[in-house]
């Protein structure tokens, strides 16, 4: 049976890719930096949890691909101008490889570079709207690895105790850097540390992006309640390298073929034509979604770069 | 010809042999050899016990590595990036710098923080800070910076040996830099000031990734009949500045040039006390190059931040003007 959501999901996950896929393109003609932390293999993360929540609820995202803020709504030229250096940039060009994008209308305040750092501000953004008597939630994207900063302990901690409306987002890829999970956690799911705090932990599918909406519809709901945060955690991988040009000799090839198998965006593909979409109806979002990544490139390219007075500017109110 | 990250490498090698407590610590230092490769191959040949990789979390790295160092271990920590020193930095301010003050001498914290450091390699925000200002200021720390690879392949041994903590600063975008090092003996101790070439009309001071800039600087003024005398610091704290007054003495004009921001920066301290010292030797007022005070921009935008030989040149000029 059809369902608009997964149609949805399906073309938000393919705007994902599409936009890095250009982004890939401009690192290789020399265009911005390979400091780029590609995100293919994690669309249905971003893709599933950005659409559980409102325009108007928070987010916090981090270095993995751009998967996120795009999900969230940010204009594409507008990030290829960051990643250009032009003045469209959501940075007005002091964008290259990692964006550092804030965009406070669509509730993107940003992320830290210092991973780890985003976890108190997480607890800060929600205790706001808790002050307010808002019902916004935040969601604070990270990876396996950031999960053993102490940032997180002294967040948690109070995201519980307060029972802020946060939602705690591991994206478990299985490396940092060169550093498995294996080798690097006392727990052998970053969910099982969810009890330490006294909230539910989730393990979810992180290659289904239905699942993983399914889940964070339900975190959301929670702390929309006031009834506090919710740790998820993703199994999910990373296809590319860390950062383009990664020669990954840490990791086996056959690890990456077996996850190859479980591609977010093909398996998704295979459910809705199991469900009554025709190849013909995904391959016209599929050219829809390519027709607008092709005018925001062009877009971007087109902006003028800034001037070297960029730097000076911004740096106090 | 070795290059400087080699030669960093092959200090490391030589002091993980000579003294089974030497141990390194960091993200992806082992199996990786570190994101630079300053490491590669050691967890091969020293094992998993003596070359560990570590969670992601740096104040962890320095609180474990102390606690090793109390018990009579010399680990030396590479943190990746300089901008992810500071989830460290209670570590580093509040209890590596001050335990063996606090313990009146009875406690030793020979500890070695790697940091490569500065710009110029097209990255991003937290991967080019120029930060050595901070832990100079703090006491208790021994603050150094190689700029080429004899020195490095030295001064990270002698670092090593060290009792106290050393900050090692790596000027990470001359890691590909090539040079002759010499294996048989050290030519200066760890904290000696070098005089790089002589000269008679101007001192020019750098350090780290600016003294390869400052000797292009003073081929530049030769052609143009001025006589640079060109000084690579080395040790920030302490500072040895006994060579710089007497060079300044002898020439009367000072340019300082450093890539961190010149507010606050090392620059300031050093003109502050040549001026101190010799007076009414100056012909000119001491002056400094160096980064903005401005947050680091991205790659596409450094070129205009860091200091390079025209900004240069610029204060050479002006330093004649007087
Ligand atoms: C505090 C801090 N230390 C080190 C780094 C360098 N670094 C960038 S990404 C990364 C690995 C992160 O792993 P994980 O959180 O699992 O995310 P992934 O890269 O796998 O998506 C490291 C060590 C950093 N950005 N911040």
């Amino acid at each position: 049976m059809k369902n608009d959501l997964w149609a949805t999901l399906y073309r938000g996950m393919v705007r994902a890719n599409a936009w890095e896929q250009q982004l890939l393109r401009f690192i290789e003609q020399g265009l911005t930096s390979g400091f780029y932390h590609a995100g293919r293999g994690q669309e249905a993360v971003a893709v599933g949890a950005c659409a559980a929540v409102r325009d108007d609820d928070y987010l916090l995202y981090d270095h993995r691909g751009l998967g996120q803020a795009i999900a969230k709504g940010i204009p594409l030229d507008r990030l290829y101008g960051d990643f250009l250096t032009r003045e469209t940039g959501t940075t007005r060009g002091l964008g290259a490889g990692i964006v550092h994008i804030a965009w406070p209308e669509l509730g993107i305040l940003g992320q830290s570079g210092t991973l780890g750092g985003a976890f108190p501000i997480a607890s800060g953004a929600a205790l706001a709207a808790q002050m307010r008597g808002s019902d916004q939630v935040v969601i604070c994207f990270f990876g396996e690895g950031a999960a053993n900063r102490g940032t997180f302990l002294e967040a948690a901690n109070v995201a519980s105790l307060w029972k802020l409306p946060v939602i705690w987002l591991c994206e478990n890829n299985g490396w940092s850097v060169s550093v498995s999970f294996e080798a690097s956690s006392a727990t052998a799911n970053i969910a099982d540390r969810a009890s330490a705090y006294n909230m539910p932990g989730v393990i979810v599918d992180g290659m289904d992006v239905v699942a993983v909406h399914e889940v964070v519809v339900a975190a959301v709901a929670r702390a929309r309640a006031g009834e506090g945060p919710t740790l998820i955690e993703a199994k999910t991988y990373r296809f590319r390298g860390h950062y383009e040009g990664d020669p990954q000799t840490y990791r086996e090839d056959e690890e990456l073929e077996m996850w190859k198998k479980k591609d977010p965006i093909v398996l998704h593909e295979k459910r809705l034509l199991e469900n009554g979409y025709s190849e013909a109806e995904l391959g016209a979002i599929r050219n829809e979604v390519a027709e607008e990544i092709a005018v925001a490139a062009d877009r971007a390219l087109a902006a003028p770069k800034p001037p070297m007075e960029r730097v000076f500017e911004g740096v106090l109110a | 010809m070795i290059t400087l990250g080699k030669a960093i490498n092959m200090g490391l090698r030589r002091a993980l042999t000579e003294d089974p407590k030497v141990l390194v610590m960091g993200e992806d230092v082992g199996k990786l050899g570190g994101v630079f490769r300053v490491t590669e191959n050691l967890q091969s040949e020293f094992g998993e016990d003596r070359i560990i990789d570590t969670p992601l979390a740096e104040s962890g790295i320095l609180g474990t590595a102390i606690g090793l160092a109390l018990r009579g271990y010399r680990p030396v920590c590479e943190i990746q990036f300089d901008g992810f020193v500071y989830p460290a930095f209670d570590q580093i301010t509040s209890q590596l710098a001050k335990m063996h003050a606090r313990s009146l001498g009875t406690l030793k914290l020979p500890v070695v923080v790697r940091i490569p450091y500065g710009g110029g390699i097209g990255a991003v925000e937290h991967h080019s800070e120029s930060n050595e200002t901070y832990f100079a200021h703090t006491a208790g720390l021994r603050v150094v910076t190689c700029s080429n690879p004899n020195d490095a392949y030295w001064m990270m041994q002698q670092a090593i040996q060290s009792d106290d903590p050393v900050i090692f600063f790596e000027p990470k975008r001359r890691y590909w830099d090539k040079a002759e090092v010499n294996e048989e003996a050290p030519s200066l101790g760890l904290h000696e000031t070098r005089t790089v070439q002589e000269g008679s009309d101007l001192t020019l001071i750098s350090y780290g990734p600016t003294v390869r800039t400052a000797i292009e600087v003073a081929a530049v003024c030769a052609k143009e009949g001025r006589s640079v005398e060109v000084m690579d610091l080395r040790t920030l704290s302490p500072l040895d500045l006994a060579p710089v007054f007497e060079s300044a003495q002898k020439t009367g004009r000072v340019v300082i040039l450093h890539e961190a921001p010149t507010f606050l920066g090392l620059g300031a301290e050093i003109a502050s006390q040549i001026t101190e010292e010799c007076f009414y030797s100056l012909d000119a007022p001491v002056l400094r190059v160096g980064g903005f005070n401005v947050p680091y921009p991205p790659a596409r935008l450094e070129e205009h931040y860091l200091p390079d030989l025209d900004r240069t040149l610029d204060a050479i000029d002006r330093a004649f003007a007087f």
